[in-house]
């Protein structure tokens, strides 16, 4: 039951928005989550701008440039293909996020982009064309968008009782993982359970997105007569909590232990 | 939505309001709207990005550019209220740790 839908654009910078206006309907008919659709738009836009500035260079605007999408039951797949001359964006050099502002160049970071974007990323010369395959897995994006609290949720959730559980999330919290801990949490505030008690020791590490999470879990708590209760954060996480504030706005507790005594104490 | 930029000089900051789509059509105009500040010697910047709904890495480019201009000068390029999204492609590309992010305008600003 594969659907394509196919669109073609001269290539020009100003005619890649209506590409990314028909890949972000598509996505979104695929059943793409919002995030998985904007990183869709995000690919397909720095392909199409590649493509345009550096393919093409700006010569030849009576070029066209074809835009597939098609729907699999498990993948959405953007194909792209140009005459312009043959070039593998695979083999481009990949800048690094870690390089310092001093030595960074502001550009050449949209096949990174694509790369991290996109689940799958392949390349060919065919018929004087190149071909750029982009895949977006749906099971994957299914998969975020409808876990949580269910038995297969990355995040363990323990139910306490009708008010409190206890959620303890492991590794890195950041833009990739940060959802599974969202998700858990928010189907634990949307069943009812708003004494929430986040136990990091197994966090190495968490980027802006998973304090966002937290905030934003924190806020509808206490809306709702609720709290967002922390412990165990390792030495790294404390110097981020008290960087951003947090530990001024969380309860912080050295380990779960001493967080469930002080509930306890509390009732 | 396409692209607007509203600038307001402020005491000792430059306050850039985007709304709409960054991309590659439009990206060099909100670098050159910063450039025309530093150009006045106001190299105290502030982007607030809380209006815009998609920023490609053409817009990044832009800002990495601008900051690389006003840190020489003992400015700096300072960003607010980025939407979820735009913040997960900072973090892709290692920008939320050269660029000073603040949820809103207000910490923004004050922060100069």
């Amino acid at each position: 039951m594969a659907e394509t839908s196919h669109l073609a654009i001269p290539a020009r910078l100003e005619d890649i928005r209506q590409a990314c206006d028909f890949v972000v309907e598509a996505a979104e008919q695929a059943g793409l989550g919002e995030r998985a659709v904007y990183h869709c738009q995000m690919a397909v836009d720095e392909a199409l701008t590649n493509i345009i500035e550096h393919g093409f260079a700006y010569s030849d605007d009576s070029s066209q440039i074809e835009i597939a999408c098609r729907t699999e039951p498990d993948r959405f797949i953007v194909a792209i293909a140009d005459s312009s001359p043959a070039f593998n964006p695979l083999l481009h050099e990949s800048p690094d996020p870690s390089e310092p502002l001093d030595s960074r160049e502001p550009g050449g970071w949209g096949i990174y982009f694509i790369r991290k974007l996109m689940d799958e990323v392949t390349y060919e010369r065919a018929g004087g064309r190149n071909l750029l395959t982009l895949v977006k897995l749906i099971a994957t994006a299914r998969h975020a968008a409808a876990s949580g609290g269910g038995e297969d949720a990355p995040v363990p959730v323990r139910v306490l009782d009708a008010q409190t559980a206890v959620i303890s999330p492991a590794g890195r919290l950041d833009s990739n993982t940060s959802i599974y801990l969202e998700h858990a949490l928010d189907a634990q505030l949307a069943s009812g359970r708003t004494q929430l008690y986040v136990d990091l020791t197994a966090v190495e590490y968490i980027a802006s997105n998973g304090l966002k999470v937290l905030i934003a879990a924190w806020r509808r708590a206490r809306e709702n007569g609720g709290d967002v209760v922390l412990s165990g954060l390792q030495p790294r996480l404390v110097e981020i909590f008290a960087m951003v504030g947090f530990d001024m706005l969380f309860q912080v507790f050295p380990d779960l232990d001493a967080a469930l005594a002080a509930r306890q104490a509390r009732r | 939505m396409v692209m607007e930029i509203s600038t307001s000089d402020m005491k000792r900051v430059q306050l850039f309001e985007v709304t709409g789509r960054v991309d590659s059509t439009n990206a060099a105009e909100l670098g050159s709207a910063m450039d025309s500040s530093v150009d006045d010697g106001k190299t105290n910047l502030v982007l607030d990005l809380g209006g815009v709904e998609y920023m490609s890495s053409a817009g990044l480019r832009e800002m990495v550019r601008v900051l690389k201009r006003v840190k020489r000068t003992g400015g700096d390029l300072r960003i607010a209220n980025p939407s979820e999204r735009v913040r997960e492609v900072l973090e892709l590309a290692g920008l939320d740790s050269i660029f000073e992010i603040f949820p809103t305008q207000v910490e923004a600003v004050g922060s100069f």
